[in-house]
């Protein structure tokens, strides 16, 4: 009887000990001044992003080493680099057009940067920083369908993201040409890739770069580019210290042209 | 939380109605179809199953255990993307009717054969000693006596089948799930979407799982 309570005790004590030591470890780090949103983020002494793992040269899993890199990965770490002081403090999470929005609202991710389109209508529900990026919507067919130009679309299938704005983009192009075409959603990339492969669509249609990254011997991009698409950083809607700091580094990058550095290191364009 | 689920987003939700109640439609569509074509094949491969003539029951069990063993995403994959490829282009509403369909038909089948084997044998020595062919007794003493007893767990496959049609989702296929899909990752509006999806499921589903509840206690009570 007596030797379980000293167990008991000792373990709690133990634990006290433990809590104390993580306490007083992570606290150096974050000063009274910080907002709670930012506080949350240096008293866990890692930022968690959501990144793409499937959009070559934004942020793609190599799937040797699992290890996702890409220009928003580079990003992702001037961030870390500006909150932390140290770039190497990021854990990165892949995540879908379905899961990017979930993650951020109930707080796994602090931030999301993964090809995400601002639009008025998502602004409703999270913080978008300035555009890091901005594309224009293109269009893949097949080399051997003799499709040169939007025109040449009547009547056809295109196969659009789910998440994409490339829809509208292409609708509103192609009303004022009389050019009639409907479209196929899929939830990833990869899937349109298939669905252009098997014939179910004959146009695989997302922003520019990110369609390069699909690119083989048997298709081709045109060259017309619809509604430029601007890519911010998004934060939950109330993490509203969160956002200025993001929004201040990506236009600080912006003003010192390390932004284009990245872009020009990762061959976009 | 409060913000998921925040009023203006049900407010564009019931503004765009018709996309879900287009989702909606084509799933109560697909089920029903499908349903029909899973009974058909339920039937016709349970009664094979129960014969004595082992090249009926092989194929049954070869039907069975396919279908049964491998996942429907695989099998709706292969009839949307794989055919194509050797020339068969079959419409995505067609795609879900078969997928669907003979995924469930072989779940059917086995119920059917257990149905029919939980009939005693004196009843079809019974049918032949007066003078009915093997298919005549099925057909007038065995199966109405299987069609009783297996209405309950008929009726369990009908709600998966119905679930089971959003796997059309996945290749573009217009259902409800698609359709959700489509417009909460559009605007990420997607808790009142999911929620909706949901409840639309749940109205088609509970009252036949209800009803299949009924029926077994009634079974229940007098055998």
């Amino acid at each position: 009887m007596n030797k379980k309570i000293v167990l008991i005790v000792s373990l709690i004590l133990m634990s006290a000990f433990l809590l104390v030591g993580c306490s007083s470890k992570t606290a150096s780090n974050s000063t009274a001044t910080d907002p709670s949103d930012i506080k949350a983020i240096k008293d866990r002494g890692v930022l968690n992003v959501g990144v793409k793992a499937d959009v070559p040269k934004f942020g793609l899993q190599d799937p040797k080493t699992g290890q996702i890199d890409g220009m928003e990965i580079d990003l992702a770490r001037a961030i870390a680099k500006k909150i932390l002081g140290d770039e190497t403090k990021i854990k990165l999470t892949p995540v879908t057009a379905k899961t990017r929005g979930p993650l951020l609202d109930n707080g796994e991710l602090d931030l999301v940067i993964a090809t995400f389109t601002v639009t008025d209508e998502r602004k409703l529900s999270y913080n978008f920083s300035d555009p890091y990026f901005t594309d224009g919507v293109a269009l893949m067919v097949k080399k051997d369908a003799g499709i040169n130009s939007l025109k040449d679309l009547n009547g056809k299938k295109i196969g659009v993201a789910q998440s994409a704005t490339s829809k509208k983009a292409i609708e509103d192009a192609a009303v004022p040409l009389g050019v009639k075409v409907s479209f196929l959603e899929f939830g990833t990339y990869p899937e349109i890739k298939t669905a252009l492969d098997s014939g179910r669509v004959d146009c695989f249609s997302v922003d520019g770069a990110i369609l390069n990254g699909y690119l083989d011997d048997t298709t081709v991009i045109l060259a017309d580019r619809f509604t430029p698409q601007n890519y911010g950083v998004a934060s939950k809607k109330t993490n509203t210290a969160l956002a200025e700091l993001v929004n201040g580094t990506v236009n600080d990058m912006k003003k010192s042209g390390d932004l284009d550095k990245l872009i020009q290191k990762w061959g976009i364009k | 939380m409060n913000q998921v689920f925040a009023g203006f987003k049900w407010v564009a939700l019931f503004k765009d109605w018709r996309l879900f109640a287009e989702g909606f439609l084509t799933t109560v569509e697909l089920s029903i179809l499908a349903l029909m074509l899973a009974l058909f094949l339920g039937i016709i491969f349970g009664v094979l199953g129960s014969s004595y003539w082992k090249v009926f029951v092989a194929a049954n069990r070869g039907y069975v255990e396919f279908f049964q063993n491998t996942p429907l995403v695989i099998q709706v994959f292969f009839l949307y993307h794989g055919l194509p490829h050797l020339g068969i282009n079959l419409p995505v509403f067609l795609v879900g009717i078969l997928g669907v369909g003979i995924y469930h038909g072989a779940y059917m089948a086995e119920v059917v054969r257990a149905g029919i084997q939980s009939i005693h044998r004196g009843q079809m020595e019974a049918a032949y000693s007066q003078g009915f062919s093997y298919w005549q007794g099925m057909r007038y003493i065995i199966l109405p006596q299987v069609t009783r007893i297996t209405l309950p767990p008929m009726t369990n496959q009908a709600v998966n089948l119905i679930k089971n049609t959003s796997v059309l989702a996945m290749v573009a296929g217009g259902e409800l799930i698609y359709q959700a899909d489509c417009w909460s990752s559009q605007n990420i509006f997607y808790g009142p979407a999911y929620v909706v999806t949901g409840v639309l499921y749940l109205i088609l589903c509970l009252p036949l799982a209800t009803y299949a509840r009924r029926m077994e206690y009634r079974l229940g009570g007098d055998i």
